[in-house]
């Protein structure tokens, strides 16, 4: 056992293989989070497995079934080019959620830093940190977005400027509630008992800040990641994001909303089933690990 | 292991937009290693800003003059990094409130481990040293290591505190009203464990409004009323025949005494008046009490009072 796990006396013995901790901890979860992790572990797996099963092939246009309704053969239906749709929702998954993922994790990177500056520094850095807050949060987000992607996506490609986009103007509201926190923390009697106890400033921070700011960012990451996908398939949709023919979950969303006025209601149905399915399976997951962080907020009695 | 405590002419004020809050003014006492001395007064009268400063732990509005020593080391010019080394391995807190004063996010175990080796010990040693201090004080390390704070009684989070405070060995441990808050029988577990303390031969600063507390646990008492010590000596004497006028109207206002509470109210910290505070609500005060500011005066069984009263012997 290592000195940063601070466990003593841990209730496994020496030996247990990790495999059996996780089964251990699968059948502690309650139900709607063990369906959760499975939704998520299948999205996830299909991702990582759909160049296997079916290789993507963007310009693979098959005119003779354009439009065609869900079929044993095409279980999604096809695009109006004739694409499969399975196909492209299922690498459209791996490609809009690596890039939310990306996305959310900087935004939350951003604005854990900047509410963590002016929430110790204070001052003048306090000041001019939470005026350009003011600042971010009294615009339209999506302006700024479509600002940074304009700079960036010769330098940094699509995906690459769409991650920066999302993490530049997502900032601003964790950043409050970052600093917020902070200063709350900092008047809390334990941090004075810490520091009476001769505790430093690495440790208040990691010991005692870290672990109380923890559950804001995580649900800040959580609820940034399907934003963030929405988010892609709107740059997308305008052109400013990846290019029109890749399969990320947005721009066949976009494909899909043409198709409507078609009667193609499948292009624009799967995706958006992904796209919920992911958002739900994260934030189930992300409620059930505040409440284990947090645990004044467990109920302890059984009602 | 002991050192003595010097408390020397310590002044303490705030700057305010309403002034300058004088919270303590030539504060000036000393512990002798092993010895129990308690701080006794209302709320306002600087008994928490005398803890507070011995730790040097002050908002930065703060002037601070005078001197305080530990063992022939002044305490209020160190520099930070050596002001950590000193906190928790020669003066420890044993802070107000044990269920706030730990993290609630975080179990036992980790935090008494840590706060052990801030102390300077390794980890296996922490552990023995911690399931030894625990045992002393009957609870079991690995029962609270996979514990919140909160799943414990109030008697046990005391313990808690008082064993994480103790684990340093520390010259002298700082008690800061270790009863606000608690029932009478808490009181008196905590009154015990304070005892237990003392009888270590660790030198005890203990910081209470409560003169239940303060009879039980003996020693020697310093009373504050505005900022200044009024009356120090033995708490047996104190209790018996208080020295000065508002030590006698502070016993008579407790409930199983006369229950008289003292007509009037303390001065405000921003305007102290130029002689003695306490004379406005003093029912003996004669001419002088609001000519001059006394001084403290020998009074009878060894005690030191600052009363005109006693300056005629």
């Amino acid at each position: 056992m290592s000195a940063g796990s601070g466990v003593i006396g841990s209730s496994l013995p020496a030996g247990v293989r990790p495999w059996h901790r996780l089964a251990a901890a699968f059948r502690r979860w309650p139900s709607s989070v063990r369906v959760a992790a499975a939704v998520l572990a299948l999205l996830a797996l299909s991702g990582l497995l759909a160049s296997l099963i079916a290789p993507l092939d963007d310009a693979a246009v098959d005119l003779d079934w354009v439009l065609d309704g869900p079929s044993f053969a095409h279980p999604m239906g096809t695009d109006e080019v004739g694409r499969d749709l399975l196909v492209r929702v299922l690498h459209g998954v791996r490609i809009s959620l690596t890039i939310a993922v990306l996305a959310a994790l900087a935004a939350v990177a951003v604005g854990t830093l900047i509410g963590v500056l002016a929430g110790t520094m204070g001052g003048r850095v306090d000041a001019l940190a939470m005026r350009a807050t003011d600042v971010f949060a009294s615009q339209n987000h999506f302006l700024f977005g479509v600002l940074a992607l304009v700079l960036f996506r010769p330098a940094l490609g699509g995906a690459g400027a769409v991650m920066l986009a999302v993490g530049l103007t997502h900032w601003p509201s964790l950043a409050r509630i970052v600093r917020g926190e902070l200063m709350s923390l900092r008047e809390r009697p334990f941090v004075s008992a810490a520091v009476g106890g001769g505790a430093n400033r690495r440790r208040l921070a990691r010991r005692h800040y870290l672990p109380h700011l923890m559950p804001a960012v995580g649900l800040a990451f959580v609820l940034t990641v399907p934003h963030a996908i929405f988010h892609e398939s709107a740059y997308s949709f305008l052109g400013l994001g990846l290019p029109a023919h890749q399969a990320s979950l947005g721009n066949i969303l976009a494909d899909g909303q043409r198709s409507l006025l078609a009667g193609g209601w499948w292009i624009a149905l799967f995706p958006g089933l992904a796209i919920l399915a992911a958002a739900m399976a994260i934030g189930t997951i992300a409620e059930h690990w505040r409440e284990h962080l947090h645990p004044r907020w467990r109920s302890e009695l059984e009602l | 292991m002991s050192a003595p405590l010097e408390v020397e002419g310590l002044s303490v004020g705030f700057r305010t937009r309403h002034g300058v809050v004088q919270a303590l003014s030539q504060a000036s006492v000393t512990v002798a290693p092993g010895e129990l001395l308690l701080v006794v007064g209302e709320s306002g009268s600087g008994k928490t800003v005398l803890a507070h400063t011995l730790l040097s732990m002050l908002p930065r509005n703060v002037n601070v003059s005078g001197s305080v020593r530990l063992g022939g080391q002044e305490l209020l010019d160190l520099a930070p990094a050596d002001l950590r080394c000193l906190r928790g391995r020669r003066m420890a807190l044993i802070p107000q409130s044990p269920a706030s004063s730990l993290n609630p996010v975080r179990k036992l175990g980790g935090q008494l481990l840590e706060a052990a080796q801030a102390r300077g010990l390794a980890e296996e040693q922490a552990r023995t040293r911690l399931r030894e201090l625990l045992g002393e004080l009957g609870l079991d390390l690995d029962f609270v290591s996979g514990r919140y704070i909160h799943q414990l009684s109030g008697g046990m989070q005391q313990r808690i505190v008082n064993a994480m405070a103790l684990v340093g060995e520390p010259d002298i441990v700082i008690a800061d009203e270790p009863t606000s808050g608690l029932d009478s029988d808490l009181v008196d577990t905590t009154a015990a464990q304070l005892l237990g303390i003392s009888a270590r031969g660790t030198s005890l600063l203990v910081i209470t409004h409560d003169l239940r507390l303060a009879q039980r646990l003996g020693g020697r008492v310093a009373l504050l009323y505005a900022s200044r010590i009024v009356e120090i000596g033995p708490t047996a004497a104190f209790f018996q025949a208080p020295a000065h006028p508002y030590g006698r109207e502070l016993l008579r206002a407790l409930p199983e005494r006369e229950g008289k509470s003292i007509p009037g109210l303390p001065p405000e910290l921003t305007a102290l008046p130029g002689h003695c505070a306490f004379a406005p609500r003093c029912p003996d005060r004669f001419e002088r009490c609001t000519e001059a500011l006394p001084d403290l005066y020998p009074a009878p069984e060894g005690v030191l009072a600052r009363c005109f009263a006693h300056a005629e012997r």
